[in-house]
């Protein structure tokens, strides 16, 4: 049962890269509980959209609001607490390398709660990294840590702040079939305790349907939301069916 | 775009980032600790090119005078003119070349690394500024750093020429220094110390700016670090030549 009011919304977003349009008077919806993948073929604008939502990137034309609110035009205190809310996995990790494990967590709790004793800071950080399964490694560095370890440490980084809205860049990318389908599931479970909601870039079906409340299909200027796995399995749209099913020959041959 | 916009560009990117770094210095006290950390990370990185470097200019320098000094029987002000120039002029020069390929180019890379690596997003989406946390304390580091480096450079370079002029030109000490306090006055160390902080200056915007711009992937980091070598050594020759006319003539001696 979706709230009346949407957590994040998008209005009229349209968006280009010199003569390369990505978005044109798109429209999106995203409501408090609500777990959405976005998955489609590289460069159709899915990473973009995240960074939309988080505010990192404004788009060219449109708006997006936040529980309402007007994203572009918060004040640095409201922008702050609207951070504060969001957690975010970047497509490569974006771990701070020159910072050990314990210290990628400590700063992000550092610069959120200055007033935090570090005894309070390391309980959380411990919790957290536990909850990930790395509270056996907080002294190495990212760099000494395996591609799944690292994307686990970016799941705690961007949950550390409890945040009520989490965006995964391709959580999974890289990754193997056993780790990805972990790495889900711990997605899931923390989904489950921080009662949040998760917005999800995937390449993935397999992980798209673990994952899914629903389904974005993503194509340039064309994005169709198909509902959840057995819907989007039986979905009528040609260039969905082409995607999912990862045939060559196909409506988006001619993308 | 010619040349002469795309460093006009480069200019006023730089100058606008130096103040954007200066209005958001308000926390460096906050942030001490890291500004002292990356001052001794640099320094430390540094200090043997640096010393290695200061001896040589200085000990060039007392070679090349001593050729010229000897032809008028003029050894005995051999000190004081090699430390003067070298102080004024060629030293802080020098060193700061060698400093700006070092200690530039790590920064640019670094910074332009964490650009493409989404680093800098990250920091952004915790609320936080990235210039008050990377670009603030890296600023003031390479400040201190640099001039203190120069500094230690310089007085290497003193005893390059001692060195130097002992062994070619049979020159003891004693009387190498005894003319430096005559030639070398309060003008040549007040140039010195002004260009060894102007250059330090010019390093710490430069390197730190072309790092923050840095938009791409590997490629864009390594010609970002490739520009902020090569623009670094020649805002360093403008900086020496515009610092040198109003010290001449502000001080004018």
């Amino acid at each position: 049962m979706q709230s009346a009011d949407p957590i994040i919304e998008l209005r009229g977003v349209g968006h280009q890269f010199d003569d390369l349009v990505v978005f044109e008077n798109f429209n999106l919806k995203v409501f408090s509980g609500d777990s959405l993948v976005l998955v489609g073929p590289s460069g159709s604008g899915k990473s973009l959209l995240l960074k939309f939502m988080t505010g990192l990137v404004a788009p060219d034309q449109g708006e997006v609001f936040y529980r309402g609110q007007l994203l572009s035009t918060l004040s640095k205190k409201d922008q702050q607490s609207f951070l504060a809310e969001v957690g975010m996995l970047f497509q490569q990790n974006a771990l701070f390398d020159s910072m050990k494990v314990y210290d990628n967590l400590d700063f992000v709790l550092g610069e959120a709660k200055p007033d935090w004793k570090s005894s309070q800071r390391e309980a959380e950080i411990v919790k957290f990294l536990t909850a990930v399964g790395l509270d056996h490694v907080p002294q190495l560095f990212p760099g000494e840590l395996s591609g799944g370890m690292q994307k686990r440490l970016g799941i705690a980084r961007a949950l550390v702040l409890q945040p009520k809205l989490v965006f995964y860049d391709d959580p999974t990318a890289g990754l193997d079939p056993i780790t990805s389908r972990q790495i889900i599931q711990m997605i899931l479970d923390l989904k489950k305790q921080l009662n949040a909601t998760i917005v999800t870039v995937t390449h993935d079906m397999m992980r798209a349907y673990q994952l899914a409340g629903e389904i974005m299909v993503c194509f340039p200027r064309d994005f169709i939301k198909t509902g959840g796995k057995e819907e989007t399995l039986h979905h009528s749209n040609a260039k969905v069916q082409q995607f999912i099913h990862g045939d060559v020959k196909g409506p988006l041959e001619a993308l | 775009m010619t040349i002469i916009t795309k460093n006009l560009q480069v200019l006023g990117g730089s100058v606008g980032f130096f103040i954007e770094i200066m209005s958001s210095s308000a926390h460096t006290f906050r942030n001490r600790e890291e500004v002292f950390n990356q001052t001794l990370h640099v320094f430390w990185q540094s200090l043997l090119t640096t010393g290695f470097a200061g001896f040589f200019v200085g000990a060039i320098m007392a070679l090349q005078f001593t050729l010229q000094m000897e032809v008028f029987s003029a050894l005995s002000y051999l000190g004081g003119l090699v430390t003067s120039a070298t102080v004024r002029e060629v030293g802080p020069l020098l060193i700061a070349f060698l400093l700006s390929g070092k200690i530039g180019a790590f920064t640019s890379a670094e910074l332009g690394t964490m650009k493409v690596s989404e680093q800098i997003d990250a920091i952004r989406c915790l609320g936080a500024d990235p210039i008050e946390e990377v670009i603030v304390p890296r600023f003031f580091g390479i400040v201190l750093a640099s001039f203190f480096l120069l500094t230690v450079g310089l007085m290497c370079s003193l005893f390059g020429g001692i060195l130097m002029a002992s062994i070619f030109a049979g020159i003891p000490w004693e009387q190498y220094i005894r003319h430096v306090p005559t030639i070398m006055n309060g003008f040549s160390l007040t140039s010195g110390v002004v260009k060894c902080f102007s250059f330090s200056l010019v390093i710490a915007t430069l390197c730190t700016y072309r790092g923050y711009s840095v938009r791409g992937g590997a490629k864009e980091v390594g010609e970002g670090v490739v520009q902020a070598a090569t623009q670094t050594m020649i805002s360093l020759v403008l900086a020496d030549w515009v610092s040198s006319l109003i010290l001449e003539e502000l001080l004018n001696v």
